[in-house]
C-alpha cells in the first residue's frame, strides 16, 4: 500500500533575491513559457490528439474498454437467430424499472429465426430512465442483452429515447459491423442456495427464480 | 500645422487599429492562457479560433441589458462610459511611428504632438478611476462597491510612483513631448548600449512596469476585480455591452500602457545600432517604423498575458504596502540619483 508522505515543513528565511521577487518572477516566466511552447508545438503537430491533456472530442475519441457499458443491444447468435427468450429477468433486475419485455411464441413457420422456444414479442428500454448499471446484462441467462460501445445517446425528442426491439437489434448490427461486439460474459458464479428442509410457504419467489435458473 | 483631413485620417486609423488589436488581445489572452495551462482554448470559431472575438461581440450585443432594480440608473449607465472614454482618448498623444513623407508633405505618425503628453496621460489615467468607482457605487452591490473602493485606493497609491518615475524620465530626456523623447532615443549610449530609456533608467523601468500593471488592474494587482474574493469587483452587476465596454476599455488601456512603455523605455520605433531612415525610402520608412513600434508594443501586450499566468495575486495589504513602502521611496531615490547624475555630468 501507499505510504503516507512524511515531509517535514522546513521554514526558512527568504534570501535577498527571493525577497526582491523580481528574479522569482523571471523564473516563473520561464516555467510558463516552457508550458506554452510545448503546447503550441504540440497543437501544430499533424494528427489527432497531439496535445497530451486535450481530447478534441468529435475528432479524437478516447479508446473505450471492451466491457464499456453504453447503449444496449440485443444479440443474435452465429446463425443469425435471436437469442432473447423474453424471460424478463432483465426487467426484474433493473433497479430503474426501465425495461419492459413481453414474452410470446415464435410466429408459425419462423421458428428457425429464434434460438429459444419462446421469444420476446416486444422489448422496450426507456433510455431516459436507464442508469446504465449493467444489471440487466448480468441477469440475462441467454447472453442476449448487452450494453454496447455506443455512448452518444442524445436525441432531439423524447420518443427516440425509448428503444424498441428494432432499435436494439440495429444497435447490435452496428456494433457487429464496427467489430465492437462485447466479449461473451463469463457466467457469474452463483452460490448454491442453502438446502434446508423448509416448508413450502417459506420459499421466497426469488429463491424459486434462482433455483430455476440453476436448473437451466 | 497639418491640415484637418490628415489629422482625421490619422485619428480614424489609430482608433480602428487600437480597437482591432484590443479585440485580438481577447483572443490572445484566452488562447495564450490556455496554452500555458495545458489547455487548448477556443479553437473552433474560424481558423485557430480567430473569430472568437466576433462571436463574443455578437453575444455581448444580443444579451439583455439588465439594470438592477435598486441601482442608481444614471450612475450605472455612466460607469462604463467614464471608464472607456479616457481609455480610448489616452492614445492620442502616444506616437505609433516616426513619419511618412507623401508628396513632399511630412506626416507625423502621432495624432497630436502636444508638449504636455505626459501630463495628459497621467491625467487620463487618474480619470479612469471614476469609471470604476461610479460603476461600483451605482450598482448597489457590496462586491461592486468593494471593487470600486479598492480600485480607487490602488490607483491613487500607484499614480504617485508612476508620476515620479515619469518625472525622472522627463529629466533624462529634457522634454514632455513623447515624440521628442522617441526621437532622442536614437544612436548609442556609453558607446555600446542602444540609447534607450531602459538603459538610462533601469530602476525606473521596473518601477514603471509595476505601477503600470497596477494602473491597468492586471494580475498580480487585479484586486478591484479579484474573482476569488469579490466576484468580479466593480463590474459584478454589469452585463451585455456595458460589460463589453469595461472589458474593452481595459484592453485599450493595456495597449496604451504597452505603447507608452515602448515609447519611454524601448526606443520607440528605433532598432538598436541601426538607423532605418538611411536605407529605406520615405514611405517604406514610415511603414517600417510603424511596424517596429507595433512589434515592440505587441511584446509588452504579450507580457501582460504572460505575467498574468505566472504571478499569483497579492493580498490587498501587500499591494498597499508595496505601493507606499517600496515603490514611492524607490522612485524618489531614482529621481534623486537621476538628478544627481544629470547635475554632475551636464
Amino acid at each position: 500500500m501507499l505510504k503516507p508522505i512524511k515531509k517535514p515543513v522546513v521554514k526558512r528565511e527568504y534570501t535577498f533575491l527571493e525577497r526582491i521577487y523580481l528574479w522569482e518572477i523571471v523564473k516563473g516566466l520561464k516555467l510558463t513559457w516552457k508550458h506554452f511552447t510545448f503546447n503550441v508545438r504540440a497543437s501544430f503537430r499533424p494528427g489527432p490528439h497531439t496535445v497530451p491533456t486535450c481530447w478534441q472530442y468529435p475528432e479524437d475519441r478516447r479508446p473505450i474498454a471492451p466491457i464499456f457499458r453504453g447503449a444496449h443491444y440485443l444479440a443474435l447468435d452465429e446463425k443469425g437467430r435471436e437469442l432473447c427468450i423474453g424471460c424478463g429477468m432483465c426487467a426484474r433486475a433493473c433497479p430503474a424499472h426501465c425495461i419492459k419485455v413481453k414474452r410470446g411464441k415464435p410466429p408459425e413457420g419462423q421458428e428457425e429465426k429464434y434460438a429459444g422456444k419462446t421469444i420476446c414479442e416486444s422489448f422496450e428500454i426507456d433510455m431516459l430512465r436507464c442508469i446504465v448499471c449493467g444489471f440487466c446484462e448480468e441477469a440475462c441467462a441467454k447472453g442476449a442483452l448487452y450494453l454496447g460501445p455506443d455512448y452518444e445517446l442524445a436525441e432531439y425528442e423524447k420518443g427516440p429515447c425509448i428503444y424498441d426491439k428494432e432499435r436494439l437489434l440495429a444497435n447490435f448490427r452496428k456494433a457487429r459491423a464496427e467489430g465492437k461486439l462485447k466479449p461473451k460474459r463469463k457466467p457469474v458464479p452463483v452460490a448454491a442456495p442453502e438446502k434446508k428442509p423448509v416448508g413450502k410457504k417459506a420459499v421466497s419467489p426469488e429463491g424459486k427464480a434462482s433455483g430455476s435458473q440453476k436448473e437451466k | 500645422m497639418e491640415d484637418l483631413g490628415i489629422t482625421v485620417i490619422k485619428v480614424v486609423f489609430i482608433w480602428t487599429w487600437v480597437l482591432l488589436i484590443a479585440t485580438l488581445m481577447t483572443w490572445v489572452e484566452r488562447r495564450g492562457s490556455a496554452m500555458m495551462q495545458d489547455r487548448l482554448g477556443p479553437n473552433r470559431a474560424g481558423p485557430f479560433g480567430l473569430l472568437q472575438p466576433v462571436a463574443d461581440g455578437i453575444k455581448l450585443f444580443t444579451k439583455e441589458d439588465i439594470v438592477p432594480e435598486k441601482a442608481q440608473k444614471i450612475l450605472f449607465s455612466l460607469g462604463p462610459v467614464l471608464f472607456a472614454l479616457p481609455a480610448f482618448s489616452a492614445y492620442a498623444v502616444v506616437p505609433f511611428g516616426d513619419k511618412l513623407v507623401l508628396d513632399g508633405k511630412e506626416i507625423i505618425l502621432q495624432v497630436a504632438d502636444v508638449n504636455i503628453g505626459f501630463l495628459y496621460i497621467v491625467a487620463l489615467g487618474g480619470l479612469a478611476v471614476y469609471g470604476m468607482v461610479v460603476g461600483g457605487w451605482g450598482s448597489n452591490n457590496k462586491y461592486s462597491i468593494l471593487g470600486g473602493l479598492r480600485s480607487t485606493a490602488q490607483l491613487i497609491s500607484y499614480e504617485v510612483p508612476f508620476g515620479i518615475v515619469l518625472l525622472a524620465v522627463v529629466m533624462v530626456f529634457g522634454t514632455f513631448s513623447l515624440r521628442e523623447i522617441s526621437l532622442a532615443q536614437q544612436g548609442t549610449f556609453l558607446g555600446f548600449l542602444p540609447n534607450w530609456g531602459v538603459f538610462k533608467q533601469p530602476l525606473g523601468f521596473i518601477l514603471f512596469m509595476t505601477a503600470a500593471y497596477a494602473e491597468a488592474n492586471r494580475v498580480p494587482f487585479d484586486l478591484p476585480e479579484a474573482e476569488s474574493e469579490i466576484v468580479a469587483g466593480y463590474h459584478t452587476e454589469y452585463g451585455s455591452m456595458r460589460l463589453g465596454l469595461y472589458l474593452f476599455g481595459e484592453y485599450v488601456n493595456l495597449y496604451t500602457l504597452a505603447a507608452l512603455t515602448v515609447t519611454l523605455f524601448f526606443g520607440a520605433w528605433h532598432l538598436p545600432y541601426l538607423d532605418m531612415s538611411h536605407f529605406l525610402g520615405p514611405i517604406s520608412y514610415g511603414i517600417a517604423s510603424f511596424l517596429v513600434f507595433f512589434l515592440k508594443t505587441a511584446f509588452f501586450l504579450w507580457l501582460f498575458v504572460w505575467i498574468r499566468w505566472t504571478v499569483p495575486r497579492f493580498r490587498y495589504d501587500q499591494v498597499m504596502g508595496l505601493g507606499w513602502k517600496a515603490l514611492i521611496p524607490l522612485s524618489l531615490v531614482n529621481l534623486f540619483v537621476t538628478a544627481l547624475i544629470i547635475q554632475l555630468t551636464v
